[in-house]
């Protein structure tokens, strides 16, 4: 916070040289509404009009210059947060999908960190000028006017009083505002996902008449906001009003009664009137700004801290031979709810090795192939990969070891080349031709309109399920880590095309370590050990296939 | 500029509260005008030694003021959120009857920015430009009337000055920006749809190492917001400079005048034009934004007004459920290969087939034909005698369940989860759901939940294993009294056993109804009467 009031600096200093302008454009019509009034020659009063111009020329200068340097500071103050948001939630890992929508966490890492951008921008500097920019107004009257000045510092000091009070209330009815427009943008991502399945079942009104159901829910939500955040803007209202009337009745008064020699001091004062609240005006803007920035900031401060990263250690014998792996008692739970996912499973595959988990579904098989991925840690018990722990490896090491095939791979925006580069960026384009060759890819390219070059729209429109996990095996091809570790490959895949792919992956396999989940009849032609899982812990050996 | 003015056009339901919020921004403006004119005029002719005017009028000028100009944010904020609110809802419905074979080429995040982030773009066309101009439109006449009593000459450069600044500088402004192509709002669809793909395939991105990469695309679509936002921040700047000068032009005017006439009247005019300008500055600098505006209300048009095809459709029921394709011709665009090419194929009422083929081979294709979500290019389709071209969609989508490869499983209860398989409007109890589960053979493990039916189903499917959300989706398609049931690799992701007993349980649940069996491979237990092999675009009978 101490560094965000020192990146206002120039933004503060450039707004009192604004303010400084505004107080001598109003002395400078003071004296010219004066010459006029008391009947001077015209000429008289020429310099104040021209002093009036020119300052009014600075000021808007000024202001120009001011709004560039605000834009500035928020821009960098964005960047900062939005990598720093990002980075948490990519070092936490898949683990986060399963306590978050994926549209959520989005939507904290776009709109939250945008929704900070007006308390750096804007909020920082208002509060600073609010309290100088008034301050020097003050000054000059005091000078002019002593009761004048002693009214406009009472109505100055309402705007505070008054918006603290209603602040209370809008900060805590901002958070639940935030809260609400966030469940909205979920529910919606949620439903335009899956919008084929509520129209096919007829259910397309309903969930219109739904939506429109949380919308008016957020209208509420937010006009509660808004009914407190404007009792601020109304106390602003209010001390302007009672500011002017009161000046202007005691300045009548004088004025009638004879008591007040100067009527040119008059002018200026309510002149300045408007001067001194400007400030608080810009502080009243800015203050949605900050009650905006609250939910916000928790929401950031809410995303876990970065793990401590373990010390780097060398794994043995990374080489293409293979690496060993070794499950030692190992123990976890998704959820306490629904029992342990495994549960004190033991096994080890020699380097080089095939092992196939079989089992039914939800007996594990996924959450070892999670725990070999690093996505998550074991409870309890030791993994090792060619001994060294799990636990002692960095992300990125464990990363480079692993090739993986899930059973719904994930395909992003862009070509289908793009899709098989994700997972060597630097390959060179022979390189990705020669993995969609490995997959069978290119014969699906084939026929496409453009090729490798064909994009792919959400959840892979214009491939169909096997092609878009041949794009996964390409991948995996692409990466040539010396762990594989299949989840269900085939299991979208018709006989021919199994066969395949069956054929591919067993060439793949040659000198890596493979962990193939599956419960396909097909998997059998993988030579391997398999291992029976039941309840998370493995069922009585069945022997060597 | 057309797109913003359809968005209006949108809103006419929502006029009242709109013309509500307009009426209540012109009193306050009135009132904050009066104000400061009547006090400063007060000052004046007291200086020049004239008589006094009513302190009352004052007083109550100030409260007025205080209370209209909280009850017009409060009236303008409430009517523009209820017609967001009703923007929204049109654009799900719009989408819905447009998108029932997916989102196709169209990224989610993108839809949700253009839901969430382009409807809200859309809150300054009335707040700070519908409202604003009403307020300058009514008040230059005023302003030129009121000064023209004292000056002419006067009246007539403030008038001039007064609709530059509320006129033709938001025009040139708004100008600039609209040739400036709306890159804000393409840039934060940009950078939305690569945080969504990051997280979305947070999985892929951590097995593949990916993580600075991602966060290096990421921080390249947000210099490109930063651009665009710059761009037009530093336009708004130089628009609300442009906008200040006028106002201190006419304000000098004034004051010249003044030097010359020495009217007390014109004192109250100098006060009242610095209100009036302050009142108009927000125009120039909100211009500068209605470039984003107006590609914002294109961009929801675009997506939610797409033209559909003109059809003549009948909500007469047909008699039976027998289906026919009869030499229907297929292809999903026309630059790609067909993928039926005179396809003849015969489901008989209450029968149960397979059709099988490789992948690629057009099996879904099959069931979003028959569905009406894909329209043949030639040839036609026969439900119960009747050509689905000719039914209305919802008639042939009530009479044909359906489980897909994609079907969603909500981030909801499981009540409502399986409720969406139910007609919608039915009462279901929560026997039949429970029967639906068990027929699924999913029941145990719901009632292992602490939640039972009310337990929650998270993105996905997730806290479900692949296999136990293809069960509560069939729980699900069985839920519906749809006579034909079409089953698209209902099986895939399951292990044999789970598949065999899903089959044996399909046999029993689904005894009576037509059901469309699509596969790649059988696994041998199934109840079948008819087998058909799709290949080369045509389906041939394989075995009986």
């Amino acid at each position: 916070m101490r560094a965000a009031r020192r990146e206002a600096g120039p933004a503060v200093a450039l707004g009192l040289l604004a303010a400084m302008a505004g107080i001598g454009q109003a002395i400078c019509a003071a004296l010219a509404l004066q010459a006029a009034l008391s009947g001077a020659a015209p000429r008289a009063a020429l310099w104040p009009l021209v002093v009036f111009a020119g300052l009014a020329l600075l000021r808007a200068g000024l202001g120009v210059l001011m709004e560039r340097v605000a834009f500035d500071t928020g821009a960098a103050a964005r960047r900062r947060l939005r990598s720093a948001a990002l980075g948490r939630i990519l070092a936490a890992g898949p683990a986060m999908l399963r306590r978050h929508h994926s549209a959520e966490l989005a939507s904290v890492v776009v709109d939250r960190v945008e929704a900070l951008e007006g308390l750096f921008a804007r909020w920082i500097p208002a509060a600073i000028l609010a309290v100088l920019g008034p301050a020097l107004v003050l000054l000059v009257v005091l000078w002019v006017d002593p009761v004048a000045a002693a009214v406009l510092a009472g109505a100055g000091l309402l705007v505070p009083a008054a918006m603290a009070l209603s602040g209370l209330g809008a900060a805590a009815a901002a958070h639940r505002q935030l809260a609400a427009m966030t469940r909205l943008q979920a529910r919606f991502v949620d439903r335009v996902r899956g919008i084929a399945t509520i129209v096919l079942d007829g259910h397309a009104e309903a969930e219109a008449r739904a939506l429109g159901r949380s919308a008016d829910e957020l209208r509420r939500r937010t006009m509660r906001v808004l009914a407190m955040a404007f009792l601020s803007s109304a106390a602003l209202d209010g001390a302007l009003a009672v500011a002017i009337v009161v000046l202007a009745l005691r300045y009548v008064a004088a004025l009638a009664g004879g008591t007040l020699e100067m009527p040119g001091h008059a002018l200026m004062v309510l002149l300045l009137v408007p001067e001194f609240f400007a400030p608080l005006r810009g502080f009243a803007a800015a203050y949605q700004d900050r009650s905006h920035a609250g939910p916000a900031a928790e929401a950031l401060a809410a995303l876990p801290e970065p793990p401590l990263a373990p010390p780097a250690l060398p794994v043995r014998n990374v080489a293409a031979r293979g690496v060993a792996i070794a499950f030692e008692d190992v123990r976890f739970t998704w959820d306490a709810a629904r029992g342990p996912a495994l549960d004190g499973l033991s096994f080890r595959v020699p380097a080089g090795e095939t092992l196939i988990l079989s089992g039914p579904s939800g007996a594990g098989k996924s959450t070892v192939l999670e725990i070999l991925l690093g996505f998550v840690r074991p409870d309890s018990g030791r993994v090792t990969l060619n001994g060294a722990d799990i636990a002692t490896l960095v992300p990125s090491a464990q990363a480079r070891l692993v090739g993986w095939i899930g059973q719904r791979p994930v395909l992003f925006a862009g070509t289908i080349r793009d899709n098989i580069r994700f997972a060597r960026p630097e390959a060179s384009d022979a390189e990705v031709e020669d993995a969609a060759h490995f997959a069978r890819l290119d014969s699906v390219a084939a026929i496409l309109p453009q090729g490798l070059d064909t994009p792919v729209g959400e959840g892979g429109y214009g491939l169909s399920g096997g092609q878009a996990q041949r794009v996964a095996i390409a991948r995996a091809f692409l990466k040539n880590a010396p762990l594989l570790l299949l989840d269900e490959p085939t299991a979208h895949l018709d006989p021919a095309t199994e066969a395949e792919v069956l054929d591919g992956l067993k060439r793949l396999a040659i000198g890596r370590t493979v962990v193939l989940a599956s419960h396909a009849a097909a998997a059998h032609v993988f030579a391997g050990r398999r291992l029976d899982l039941r309840d998370g812990r493995a069922a009585p050996a069945r022997g060597v296939a | 500029m057309t797109a913003l003015w359809r968005i209006v056009v949108l809103w006419r339901p929502q006029a009242g509260w709109l013309l509500a919020g307009v009426a209540v921004s012109l009193a306050a403006l009135a009132a904050a005008l009066l104000l400061m004119a009547q006090s400063g005029q007060m000052v004046a002719a007291a200086a020049l030694g004239a008589g006094l005017a009513a302190p009352l009028v004052l007083r109550g000028l100030g409260l007025a003021r205080i209370v209209l100009r909280y009850g017009e944010r409060m009236a303008t904020h409430d009517a523009l959120f209820r017609a967001l609110a009703a923007l929204r809802v049109w654009f799900f419905r719009g989408l819905a009857v447009r998108a029932a074979g997916g989102l196709g080429f169209r990224r989610a995040g993108d839809v949700l920015s253009r839901l969430v982030g382009d409807i809200e773009a859309l809150d300054i066309l009335y707040i700070r430009i519908v409202v604003p101009l009403a307020g300058a439109l009514v008040l230059l006449p005023v302003l030129v009337w009121w000064i023209a009593r004292s000056n002419v000459w006067l009246a007539l450069v403030v008038g001039v000055l007064f609709a530059l600044a509320a006129f033709a500088l938001p025009l040139l402004a708004a100008r600039a920006s609209w040739r400036q192509g709306g890159r804000i709002a393409g840039a934060f669809a940009a950078l939305r749809i690569a945080c969504l793909d990051t997280l979305t395939g947070l999985r892929e991105v951590r097995a593949f190492g990916a993580e600075g990469r991602m966060l290096a695309i990421v921080q390249g679509r947000e210099a490109g917001l930063l651009a665009a936002q710059h761009e037009v921040a530093g336009r708004a700047a130089l628009a609300g400079a442009a906008a200040f000068l006028a106002g201190q032009a006419a304000l000098l005017a004034v004051l010249v005048a003044l030097l010359f006439q020495g009217d007390a009247a014109l004192a109250g005019i100098a006060f009242l034009v610095v209100a009036a300008f302050e009142a108009a500055a927000v125009l120039p600098r909100v211009a500068a934004a209605a470039g984003h505006a107006a590609q914002a209300a294109g961009r929801v048009l675009e997506l939610a007004d797409a033209p559909m095809p003109a059809t003549h459709t009948t909500s007469v029921m047909p008699s039976g459920s027998a289906i026919r394709f009869d030499s229907v011709h297929f292809a999903w665009s026309p630059d790609r290969p067909a993928v039926f090419d005179g396809l003849t194929l015969d489901i008989p009422q209450g029968s149960r087939v397979a059709l099988l083929g490789p992948s690629g081979s057009g099996k879904s294709t099959l069931a979003a034909l028959l569905l009406k979500v894909a329209h043949p290019g030639a040839g036609r389709i026969l439900l119960g005698g009747s050509d689905i071209a000719a039914l209305d969609d919802s008639a042939v989508r009530a009479r044909c369940a359906w489980l897909g490869q994609a079907t969603h499983l909500f981030r909801d209860t499981i009540r409502a989860n399986l409720l969406l398989g139910a007609p919608p409007g039915t009462a279901v109890t929560d026997d039949r759901l429970w029967a639906a589960l068990a027929a699924a053979r999913i029941d145990e493990v719901v009632r292992a939940l602490p939640d039972g039916l009310d337990g929650w189903v998270g993105e996905g499917g997730q806290g479900f294993s692949g296999g136990q959300g293809r069960r509560l989706a069939l729980a699900r398609a069985l839920l519906s009294d749809a006579p034909v049931l079409i089953l698209d690799e209902p099986c895939a992701g399951l292990d044999a056993t789970t598949e065999r007993e899903f089959h044996l349980a399909l046999n029993e649940a689904a005894a009576g109804r037509t059901v469309v069996l699509i596969a790649h491979r059988l696994v041998g237990v199934e109840r079948l009467d008819r087998i058909w092999r799709l290949s080369g675009g045509r389906a041939v009978a394989a075995a009986g």
